[in-house]
């Protein structure tokens, strides 16, 4: 039965940023794991003052298979009035990464990427060294899994309560998968009542 | 003799559910929107909403249950003081709602149980009045409620 | 009980008096469902550690195995207080990554200001209903969820339902206004002036209001920055960032409004600030109004995005078509990501999309404000009182529906 999850064969992002030009008002700038962190304490010796967000994305058949972005704001701190503030430079950086890596954490130098980190490792196993408290902060603590990686299925190990995929694109269902539950049952009952039992 | 004290004990029940604040996510509005005036659910007895459970009569289960907050949920139905009932308001408390996924308990019946359903994401603050005064039908018609019904 | 967590105390006072309490997750004051586990000493709080996800509901990978446009649906039920923001940011990320951002007509983004604008008043309403009630001023709850009553009516209106009306789309509104609709905006511009000076009366120069709120939950610029707090929060501490004026979406760019901002950056900073932003949002409304009064299309022309008109299914089989596969299979979005941020009333939503060329997005991120807005009562917390914590809580204003997704 295939997986609820599996991306479709056709059109995975290999790296999004390199299909086309960039859309919206952000730079965008991928860099080595390795370089990673110079390359953010960098930033924040530039005038990055604001950390928006730090996100991650599950890339599942690519080598390395999650890429962690991070969304830059050049804030200038004093700026009391709309004219100062003008229109602050937004920046994201994308880095490749894959599962078991030594990633630096990012918290002395933001301080709001503590909870997003925690968010990260809760929902994608990537756990970030030098964190202060590394633990689960949405799911409960003792969940096994990590929900948001591509082979977990949408509703949970235990309740895969049909083999069809809980959103049936024609191209994500095999071909002869029966219905289930109690469409099975009511095909089962016409069926039966055809053949006059 | 007894009988009368039953229904004077039902109809003093009847005419006091306190909820107990359990208001998980937007059905939670809609249940404080259901205590300002255009609804005013004090007029059916319900005058306060108290936060501990010991104080309270009525569960009205609000929004969506999370995996982390079903244990929460469970304790704090247990202890609550019988005689208890719950409303599962909205989609989301009845069956999971719009999320059928990892995350949410899909129905709060699961774990509790309901007396009252009220569909809808959310219910509109008619629909909680009408499951109230379901609740307050249901103890008038004795089953859960008297001082010497069972609990 | 699995709510044990691994938080031991550290015992800093030299009485040794340090207790920890688990504040929530069900509490009257904590704005939903959120727990902080509180080192306090006697009433003054030593170390202030939240606990989020107690309502984690997986939208994010719901998102994933959703069609866009259904996609849309769950996003609203993040920030439930103000939909429409939610609404309007997954629909502008979309349509930027479909290349039809440029040829969203400008009626619909008149309307889609417009609804804006009323959710930012709505929201801002249960805040300081909420807010207030918090610090015991029952009364004010009563004012505010009238006027949001009003806007609650307009949204059932529009859209069809009170609190996700589902009306901002990708590619358009759904629908244009019903008939009436622009006069019932007419009277509630002229309405509410007088219900805000009623708020302002009860509270503003109220003296235990006063007390309560300032001076308590100072943030300076710095540290707003640096935890990252945008919005009304971070105005009140001096730092005018307004995504509405630093990067425009959906005609913001011409319509004249200021953006109120102060610089002590206490609770009583941000109260004055949001009653501020609900009286500029009304002036928007009332110049937005203006232009709604030229008809035109409020949908992007594209039939493979926007399903025609049921009417046409009768007479036209290319409308019967693009009816069918809209439905049955959604629109596919070339592959690609992309980032939007507005002006949600808590402070930045941003939304990071990437799309594979699917049907269905291949990951939604969202940046949630009130994540990292609820972030910094580490920061501020410590040296207060258990009651202060609930002032600040309520001033910072957080929705869980979007801390936890």
């Amino acid at each position: 039965m295939p997986s609820t999850q599996t991306p479709p064969i056709a059109g995975v992002a290999i790296d999004p940023t390199s299909l086309r030009p960039p859309i919206d008002d952000a730079t965008i700038e991928r860099v080595e794991r390795s370089n990673l962190r110079v390359r953010l304490e960098t930033l924040k010796a530039e005038g990055y003052t604001m950390l928006l967000d730090l996100g991650a994305v599950d890339y599942m058949p690519r080598e390395p298979r999650f890429d962690l972005v991070y969304h830059f704001l050049k804030m200038p701190i004093v700026a009391s009035s709309v004219a100062e503030v003008g229109t602050p430079k937004r920046l994201r950086v994308l880095c490749a990464v894959n599962d078991g890596d030594v990633i630096k954490t990012a918290v002395d130098l933001w301080q709001n990427a503590d909870w997003a980190e925690r968010e990260i490792f809760d929902l994608f196993g990537l756990s970030f060294q030098g964190h202060p408290d590394m633990r689960r902060i949405q799911m409960p603590y003792d969940w096994e899994g990590h929900p948001l990686r591509k082979d977990y299925p949408l509703r949970g190990p235990g309740n895969e309560r049909s083999p069809r995929p809980p959103f049936a694109l024609k191209s994500n269902v095999q071909a002869g998968t029966p219905p289930t539950g109690r469409t099975l049952e009511a095909l089962q009952e016409q069926v039966k009542k055809a053949q006059g039992k | 003799m007894l009988a009368r004290l039953d229904d004077v004990a039902r109809w003093a029940q009847s005419s006091s559910v306190w909820p107990l604040t359990m208001g998980l996510a937007c059905c939670a509005i809609e249940m404080m929107t259901v205590t300002s005036a255009e609804y005013d659910i004090a007029r059916l007895g319900s005058e306060v909403f108290r936060s501990s459970p010991r104080q309270a009569d009525l569960m009205i289960v609000s929004g969506r249950v999370a995996q982390k907050m079903a244990p929460v949920v469970k304790r704090l139905f247990d202890q609550m003081a019988d005689p208890k009932w719950v409303i599962s308001m909205g989609a989301c408390a009845s069956s999971g709602g719009v999320f059928d996924n990892y995350a949410i308990v899909q129905g709060v019946d699961t774990i509790i149980p309901v007396d009252v359903y009220v569909p809808g994401c959310p219910p509109t603050p008619d629909g909680l009045l009408y499951a109230v005064n379901l609740i307050q039908q249901q103890i008038r018609e004795g089953g859960r409620g008297g001082i010497l019904a069972r609990a | 009980m699995s709510m044990s967590t691994p938080l031991t105390p550290e015992i800093v006072s030299q009485e040794g008096n340090a207790m920890v309490l688990s504040m929530g997750p069900q509490h009257p004051s904590t704005h939903g469902v959120l727990q902080i586990m509180l080192e306090i000493e006697g009433e003054s709080v030593v170390k202030a550690e939240p606990e989020i996800g107690y309502l984690h509901t997986g939208i994010e990978k719901n998102m994933e195995n959703l069609f866009w446009s259904q996609g849309q649906t769950n996003a609203e039920r993040m920030d439930y207080l103000a939909p429409s923001s939610n609404a309007l940011c997954y629909a502008l990320a979309v349509e930027k990554l479909l290349g039809i951002d440029k040829d969203i007509p400008p009626r619909a983004q008149a309307i889609r200001l417009l609804q804006m604008e009323l959710t930012r008043i709505a929201s801002h309403c249960v805040w300081l209903g909420t807010h207030a009630i918090d610090l015991g001023a029952i009364s004010c709850f009563f004012y505010c969820f009238d006027i949001r009553e009003n806007i609650l009516d307009l949204q059932e209106a529009a859209g069809g339902a009170r609190m996700h009306p589902n009306y901002i789309r990708v590619g358009g509104v759904n629908g244009d206004l019903p008939a009436g609709y622009l006069e019932r905006v007419d009277a509630l511009v002229e309405k509410f002036p007088g219900r805000m000076k009623d708020l302002r009366g009860l509270l503003q120069a109220n003296p235990i209001f006063q007390d309560r709120t300032i001076d308590v939950g100072i943030m300076t610029a710095e540290e707003a920055i640096k935890w990252g707090v945008t919005g009304p929060a971070l105005r009140a501490s001096g730092v005018a960032y307004d995504i509405r004026k630093a990067f425009p979406y959906t005609g913001y760019d011409q319509i004249e409004f200021d953006v109120p901002t102060r610089t002590e950056g206490d609770a009583y900073a941000r109260f004055l600030v949001r009653l501020d932003e609900m009286e500029e949002s009304l002036r928007i409304i009332a110049k937005i109004r203006k232009v709604l009064n030229t008809p035109g299309p409020t949908v992007v022309d594209d039939p493979k995005i926007v399903a025609p008109p049921k009417e046409t299914i009768a007479l036209s089989m290319e409308a019967l078509i693009h009816h069918f596969k809209i439905v049955s299979e959604g629109f596919r979005v070339p592959p690609g990501d992309v980032y939007q941020a507005i002006e949600s009333p808590r402070g930045e939503i941003g939304y990071y999309i990437v799309s594979n060329g699917e049907n269905r997005p291949y990951r939604v991120r969202t940046r949630p404000p009130s994540m990292y807005n609820l972030q910094c009562l580490k920061g501020i917390a410590p040296g207060n009182l258990i009651a202060d914590l609930v002032v600040m809580i309520g001033s910072l204003d957080p929705v869980f529906g979007e801390v936890d997704r």
